[in-house]
């Protein structure tokens, strides 16, 4: 058994473990930690029985198990990233609505540097 | 002969100048502009140098022509902007204007900019800058933002990333302003245009200097303008 087979399961358990944990303190949506669970599990039966990637592969034209992997991989990594950029495009926003809240509500008079 | 601006609708504009590190160049602009006799919303974008203090020290001068608000973090120039239209309803004017505050516009064209809302010959104004004193850097970004206003915006103008532009009040209650950066420019263009408001263009003059170059349209900032226009379609 190669290294890779018994250190990726292990990696991948974890992982589930995580999700499972934040969706447990309500950190992580449902819908989120099936989808996640479904990819680690997808790496676990790949790291296990690396032959079943290729069948997957031919499914979608592919010739490689190796190829399917790294493109599922960087779909994976894509959308992470989109993610995230929504998410900070998000807050940039929210803060950018505090930041002029709180510079609206606080004129700057003269008064203020005598109370200084 | 320039169409002169009675006191009454000086004393009715308000002039936005968001200052961002303009501690050693926002003075003159500010004194020029209240000697003029306008007033002014000066809001301070997170400025890491003493631009508040500087601003202070002139609002000491001219006491009721100034309004300042500050921002307490850099946001960039289009929350600058966008908190200067909000700020300045509580004022009750009746013609907003905002300008760089770098010394790059020059308060002598306030009253050319001004004079066709005054007239009633446009709602909106946009001072556009001559091509011919534009490094030749800054005239090639110019000439693809003015592309990409076009293309995104539909709205064919001269100077699509002009900072110096004019609006009556009634106008500016119409758009709706949410560019956070230089995107702002087109965005006023698109807003008014969108809102079928009379717009015009005027000529402007435009002070380059090393400093005031450092600042505004370059390439880097003309991608990231086009990722937003791009994000805006959707």
């Amino acid at each position: 058994m190669l290294l890779y087979s018994i250190l990726f399961p292990i990696i991948s358990i974890l992982a589930i473990l995580w999700f499972f944990y934040r969706y447990l303190k309500e950190k992580q949506s449902l819908i989120t930690v099936i989808l996640w669970t479904i990819l680690w599990l997808f790496v676990i039966v790949f790291s296990i029985f690396p032959t079943f990637s290729e069948k997957f592969a031919s499914l979608f034209g592919i010739t490689r198990g190796l190829d399917f992997i790294i493109i599922v991989v960087f779909l994976v990594l894509f959308y992470i990233i989109f993610r995230l950029y929504n998410r900070i495009d998000i807050l940039q926003d929210e803060i950018n609505k505090i930041v002029k809240e709180v510079s609206l509500n606080n004129e700057i008079t003269l008064d203020d540097e005598e109370d200084e | 002969m320039s169409f002169e601006i009675s006191k009454e609708d000086k004393k009715a504009t308000y002039v936005i100048l968001p200052a961002y590190n303009e501690a050693t160049r926002i003075q003159p602009v500010i004194e020029e502009i209240a000697c003029k006799g306008y007033n002014m919303v000066i809001v301070n974008d997170g400025s890491s140098d003493n631009t508040l203090d500087v601003i202070k020290q002139s609002k000491k001068r001219y006491p009721d022509q100034i309004h300042i608000f500050s921002l307490m973090i850099n946001r960039g120039v289009g929350v600058a902007t966008q908190t200067g239209f909000d700020a300045v309803f509580r004022f009750n004017p009746k013609y907003v204007v905002s300008m760089d505050s770098d010394g790059q516009h020059s308060a002598d064209d306030l009253d050319n900019v001004i004079a066709p809302l005054v007239k009633g010959e446009a709602q909106a104004v946009i001072g556009v800058r001559p091509l011919k004193d534009m490094p030749l850097s800054r005239n090639f970004a110019n000439a693809v933002m003015n592309f990409l206003t076009k293309m995104f915006y539909r709205v064919d103008v001269s100077d699509s990333q002009t900072g110096f532009r004019a609006i009556t009040v009634e106008a500016l209650r119409e758009i709706d302003i949410n560019a956070r950066g230089y995107l702002i420019s087109s965005e006023f263009i698109r807003e008014v245009n969108d809102n079928k408001i009379p717009f015009a263009e005027v000529p402007i003059q435009t002070i380059y200097t090393p400093e005031t170059q450092a600042k505004g349209t370059n390439v880097f900032e003309a991608f990231k303008i086009l990722v937003q226009m791009i994000k805006h379609q959707f």
